[in-house]
């Protein structure tokens, strides 16, 4: 697709920053992100390149303002859903309860 | 169902190769002119938009692989061809491209035709 | 009330993470302890360092150096690193005439088992977008000025090919022990975007 993630040659991303001695992950929710992405794969609900055109599909402003682990976050979320392994009632409900507190 | 520790483990060093063991006749040989095609698929493609249209050399074949264009929408895996594809920055990008600066990319069979 | 080990309010983020891992573990599709396993895997015992002895060892060993140009895997796989987005691999040599850097312009692919996971700027819009059009601008930026008539190649890793640069052995290092010399390999100069200095 025409999507904005195909960035080779555009103008105006802003400047390249490089942080010294990059931690590997930035914060416990990046850890757990990258932590499952082995395990969810094993599940076999899908593949690859259906991981990668999920993340292709976020649109360009959600993209563009989200961190890399926001967008596996995204495509774990999309396709477990749209493959069936859980349900947006169940996530969603899991996230209310984790929100209070109740998880 | 669930991989537990050691299998996960065992998987990060086994990885998860794209290659097929599928026989498969290239459509190109090294050394050959080809140009890319003028795709805009509304699903999954690997093959990025400067390339469109440009004119390259394959240097190198790597052998036959998953096509991704296909294995993201239920298409199976459509094996085929990706080779290393050698285009200057001048075709890519015109007066701006830098004099001996290139681009190589891997491009499957199915992204290019020959060169006329 | 549950207890927490946060003093303040779960970001969104934090609420979607924790709320889809306890879902996954309940339903019985994923094993915690797997994750957790990751996570040291690829924070703690696999980075630059694995790279930089395979470097080493293609500077010392002219016959490793050939084998890791014909095939990257195989050679690499001889000191012990495979695996997860690495399977197949190519290495490409920095030479006096020939500077190579890598990037995936398209997403962010990376030979995870030589160099670990990528820094947060190979994997972003900046970086992405301009070193395929502008590769000698950037390589300045990093403080990497090629004479105009060297050849710069730009790998944009479209396919699962994994690729790491052999950088080029600096001048003054002829009496260096490997180890001496793995010390010196930098997790960029494999990228490509700087060159190693002494």
């Amino acid at each position: 697709m025409n999507g904005v993630h195909d960035l080779g040659g555009l103008d105006g991303m802003g400047p390249i920053v490089v942080e010294q001695d990059e931690p590997v992950f930035h914060a416990e929710w990046e850890r757990r992100v990258f932590g499952m992405f082995l395990p969810i794969f094993a599940t076999g609900h899908f593949n690859i390149d259906e991981l990668r055109h999920a993340i292709e599909r976020m649109g360009a402003p959600a993209y563009l303002n989200t961190s890399y682990y926001e967008h596996w976050l995204h495509a774990y979320e999309t396709l477990l859903v749209e493959k069936g392994a859980i349900t947006a009632e169940e996530l969603a409900a899991r996230r209310a309860a984790v929100a209070q507190g109740a998880v | 169902m669930a991989i537990n520790r050691e299998q996960a483990l065992a998987a990060t060093l086994a990885g998860a190769s794209a290659r097929v063991d599928a026989i498969v006749a290239p459509r190109f040989q090294v050394g050959a002119k080809i140009r890319m095609r003028n795709i805009n698929p509304r699903g999954h493609t690997r093959m990025p938009r400067y390339l469109r249209g440009h004119v390259g050399t394959v240097e190198r074949d790597h052998g036959v692989f998953v096509f991704p264009d296909a294995h993201a929408h239920g298409g199976g895996e459509s094996p085929q061809h990706v080779y290393s594809v050698k285009f200057s920055a001048k075709e890519v990008w015109g007066r701006e491209g830098g004099e001996h600066d290139y681009i190589v990319v891997d491009v499957w069979d199915d992204y290019m035709d020959p060169a006329s | 009330m549950a207890s927490s080990a946060h003093t303040r309010p779960l970001s969104d983020v934090e609420i979607r993470v924790k709320a889809l891992e306890s879902l996954l573990v309940e339903k019985g599709l994923i094993d915690p302890a797997a994750v957790d396993a990751l996570i040291d895997t690829y924070e703690h015992k696999v980075g630059p360092r694995n790279g930089a002895k395979v470097v080493a060892r293609a500077w010392v060993d002219p016959a490793y150096k050939q084998r890791l140009l014909a095939d990257g895997t195989a050679a690499i796989q001889e000191l012990g690193y495979s695996g997860i987005q690495g399977e197949d691999m190519i290495v490409v040599e920095n030479t006096p005439k020939v500077h190579n850097v890598l990037v995936c312009t398209l997403c962010s692919c990376y030979p995870w088992p030589t160099l670990g996971l990528p820094p947060v700027w190979y994997k972003s819009a900046p970086y992405r977008s301009r070193v395929i059009a502008d590769p000698r601008g950037v390589l300045r930026e990093f403080g990497t000025e090629l004479d105009p008539d060297v050849e710069l190649r730009v790998w944009d890793s479209t396919s699962e090919v994994r690729y790491m640069v052999l950088p080029e052995r600096p001048a003054g290092t002829e009496n260096m022990s490997e180890d001496e010399l793995a010390a010196l390999v930098t997790r960029d100069s494999m990228i490509g975007v700087t060159k190693i200095k002494v």
